[in-house]
Parts: structure tokens; C-alpha cells; sequence
């Protein structure tokens, strides 16, 4: 499905402006620090105000023209920010099924177990979290992103935490989950193998702006590799 | 000396139990919410803290008279009177012991890291979720000290339960005042017994106030 988004956003002195028509999958977004990466990801997920229209799998998020702005909660989306945010008087378990009723922790239990081996997290699971490393934390906020299967996952360099050899297995692991959901994946990285191993789309920013929106399966609008090049180039 | 004293405890009992209900949605307000009349609250919240209790006495009595509108009313649903009783005292208290219960937890919940209420709401948690999964026990320190310096608070109270209870015997005479009363009447050994016993309740209380703030308004769980 495609999803698509029309944006624009004030912070400070900077000026976010961003457009693209994307396809479910991977989304790696790269630029400088402060060129607005992250503040994208917080408009997108409804944690600022921003003006235009966002439509994913099929849902309006935001149309302001219509006065219309979905909530953070009623986006149904994933999230991993810089700040892991795990609730220190939860086990690790308990934090990855936070707000699911036991129904919904019943029905998701296959989930959880396939979910929790991809992300090499099974060992942690009755753990406290006070103890975990910040690569393991950094997975757990992953699994609880990903756990209650939501129509899109924003992640803000989620694997920054991770050894190399952790990272080129989360890349496959992410990959997987991304298919299994089917549903469009937006990731920050600075890492070039993120965007040379994971992206179907490649966003680029630049003081505010998404200059270069490409995509891997739409050749005519650029080669997706040079355009990799060329960031890390840059 | 044994019924002041259990007038006293259930008094701070009472007291403790409606100040957390009420006092949290107002904690709750002051904490996060921007609205006209914020300051206007904070300052009614604040007052008992420098009014002499007296005062404050003196205006429950005129609001609870029987011939005021909640006096009256009440006269005619439950057929007693509201001055001088134990329910009017109890009123009294609440108000007296408001800022005790509201300003801790205000601040435990104000120290809550935003990232925290952030991420309930990208999980999708609604707001009784949120409430009870993520505020609740991030500021449960705060609520714990609520509870204990408004029943120290209650416990220790004269002016206004003086004022609005009248001193009736195994009605509203509390400790504080039984006290006043024997030392008044020279039973020294009684005054002693009961000095004693009030200053242990509040001993405790703070002991247990200064053992959560040593770990934070959250309790030592927001690092």
C-alpha cells in the first residue's frame, strides 16, 4: 500500500518541510545532526504539531486542511527513541507487553516468542531492567515497538547501542519483521550499511527539508546506491 | 484518654483517605495542565499553610452553620447537624491538610520524565492506562508521603477541630485537645501518656516521609 505524507512544522529556527509517497518497507533517513531527522520521525508519530497531511496504510493520521490530527495513541505505531524509556518497576517482559490486556497477551504469545528470539532477547525476559546493557535496553525498546504489530515502526538509530556483529544480525532480523507486517519501517541511521543493506527508500535531509526521496524499486527516479554515496560522502 | 485518641486516629484516617481521592486530580491539574485560574488554585491549595488555623476554623463554622446553605442542607438529608460533629470536623480537616496531600504528589508527578508519557502514548495506551500503568507508580513516593503528612497533619491539629467540633466528649474531643484538657486540669500522668503517643505517631510518620524523599519523589525509580 502506499503511504504518503505532506509536511510542514516549525522548531525554532528550524523549518520542516517534507514530502514523499512511500511504499510499505524499509525507509533509512540520513543527514547531519540537527538537519531535523528525528523531529520528522516526532511529527510523524503525532508528538508535534505540523501542518499538511500524512496518510499511512490507508489511515489519515493528519489532515490539517480538515482540522483533522490523530493522537500518538490512535496511530497505532512503534517507536524506538534515543531514550529507551523502560519502566524501571516492570520486568523486561512486562515492559515489551505494556498496555496489552492478557487476551491480547494470550493471542500474542507466538509472536512474542518469534519476536524475542530475532531480537536475541529471550535470556533477558524475566530480567529487571536496571541490569541490562544499553544494546540489550535498546533491543527491548525494539521488541516492545514491534509487539503489538503496529501499522508503522519509527525508529531513531535503533541499533546505535549494538556490537557490529549484533547490528548485521538485527538488520536481517528487521527485515523479517518488516515482511511479516508488511507495513513501512522509517529509520534514522548514520550507519552506510543500514541504507546500503536495508533501504527499499532513501530519505535525505538537509536543514529541514527532505531533499532526495528515492527508492529502490523506482529506478527512473535515481540510483539508489549513488544516492548512498553520496551521503556519506557528504 | 482512649476515645480522644481513637477519635483522633479515625479523624486522620478518614481525612487521609478523601484528601488522596481529592487531591490527586488536583495534583494532577497542577502538575500538567495550563488553564486560567491556575495560580488563583495554587494559591486557595497553599493557603491553610499560613492561615491561622483558627481562621480557617472560624469560616468552616460559618459554612457549615445550621442555618448556611450546606448546614441546612444537610440537617434535612441526615437529620443532625453538621457543626460540632464528627463529619463537619472532618471537612474542617480536609481543607486544613489540602497542600499537605496536593504539593508532594504535584511534584512527583511533575518529575515524571516526559519520555515516559511519551512513550505510553506512541504504545497506544489510553489515559486510564497510563494512569495506573505509568503515573501511579512512578509517583507512588509522593502519594505515599500524601498519605503520611496528612494524617501526622490531622492527627496534630487543634485550632480547627477545636473550632469547628466543639470538644464534645467521645464525639470530636481529639487527643490534641484532650491534652490541652488534662494539662488544664493538672492530670499530669495522663498528659504525659498522650504527649508521648503523639509524638510517636508523628515520629513515625515523618521517619517514613524522610525515608521516601531520600530515594525521590519517584521513589528512586526515575534516574
Amino acid at each position: 500500500m502506499n503511504n504518503s505524507m505532506q509536511i510542514t512544522a516549525r522548531f525554532g529556527t528550524l523549518h520542516l518541510q517534507a514530502e514523499s509517497v512511500f511504499a510499505d518497507g524499509i525507509t533509512i533517513v540520513s543527514g547531519e545532526n540537527g538537519a531535523g531527522k528525528t523531529s520528522l520521525l516526532r511529527c510523524l508519530a503525532g508528538l508535534e504539531k505540523a501542518q499538511g497531511q500524512i496518510i499511512v496504510g490507508g489511515q489519515a493520521w493528519l489532515d490539517s486542511d480538515g482540522g483533522f490530527i490523530a493522537s500518538p495513541e490512535a496511530r497505532r505505531i512503534g517507536c524506538v527513541w534515543a531514550d529507551v524509556a523502560l519502566l524501571p518497576w516492570l520486568s523486561v517482559e512486562k515492559n515489551i507487553m505494556l498496555g496489552a490486556d492478557n487476551i491480547a497477551r494470550e493471542k500474542l504469545k507466538p509472536w512474542m516468542s518469534l519476536l524475542s528470539e530475532h531480537l536475541e532477547i529471550v535470556h533477558l525476559l524475566k530480567r529487571k531492567t536496571h541490569v541490562l546493557s544499553s544494546g540489550e535496553a535498546q533491543r527491548i525498546a525494539l521488541a516492545r515497538a514491534i509487539y503489538r504489530k503496529p501499522a508503522a515502526l519509527l525508529l531513531d538509530e535503533p541499533f546505535s547501542a549494538q556490537a557490529p556483529a549484533v547490528r548485521q544480525r538485527l538488520r536481517k532480523a528487521l527485515q523479517t519483521i518488516q515482511k511479516a507486517l508488511n507495513i513501512p519501517v522509517i529509520m534514522v541511521s548514520h550507519d552506510a550499511d543500514d541504507a546500503k543493506i536495508l533501504a527499499d527508500q532513501h530519505w535525505h535531509m538537509r536543514e529541514g527539508k527532505l531533499l532526495t526521496a528515492l527508492s529502490r524499486h523506482s529506478p527512473a527516479e535515481g540510483d539508489l546506491e549513488g544516492l548512498t554515496k553520496v551521503v556519506n560522502d557528504e | 484518654m482512649l476515645a480522644s485518641l481513637f477519635i483522633s486516629l479515625q479523624l486522620a484516617l478518614v481525612t487521609t483517605v478523601i484528601l488522596l481521592l481529592l487531591a490527586f486530580p488536583l495534583a494532577y491539574l497542577l502538575a500538567f495542565k495550563s488553564f486560567r485560574g491556575r495560580t488563583l488554585l495554587e494559591v486557595v491549595v497553599a493557603l491553610p499553610l499560613v492561615l491561622p488555623p483558627t481562621v480557617l476554623g472560624y469560616f468552616v463554622l460559618l459554612m457549615i452553620a445550621p442555618d448556611s446553605a450546606l448546614g441546612s442542607a444537610w440537617q434535612s438529608v441526615f437529620d443532625s447537624s453538621l457543626a460540632f460533629s464528627f463529619s463537619g470536623m472532618v471537612l474542617a480537616s480536609v481543607l486544613y491538610s489540602l497542600p499537605f496531600a496536593v504539593q508532594p504528589m504535584q511534584q512527583a508527578l511533575r518529575a515524571i520524565p516526559s519520555n515516559w508519557l511519551e512513550m505510553a502514548r506512541t504504545q497506544g495506551l489510553n489515559f486510564k492506562q497510563t494512569l495506573l500503568q505509568v503515573m501511579l507508580p512512578a509517583a507512588k513516593g509522593g502519594v505515599l508521603v500524601a498519605a503520611a503528612l496528612s494524617f501526622a497533619h490531622t492527627m496534630g491539629e487543634f485550632g480547627v477541630v477545636l473550632m469547628v467540633g466543639g470538644s464534645i466528649p467521645g464525639e470530636t474531643k481529639v487527643a490534641s485537645i484532650a491534652l490541652f484538657e488534662f494539662v488544664e486540669m493538672q492530670h499530669q500522668s495522663e498528659a504525659w501518656m498522650l504527649a508521648l503517643i503523639l509524638l510517636a505517631v508523628s515520629f513515625v510518620m515523618l521517619s517514613l516521609v524522610y525515608s521516601v524523599n531520600r530515594k525521590g519523589p519517584n521513589l528512586g525509580v526515575a534516574k
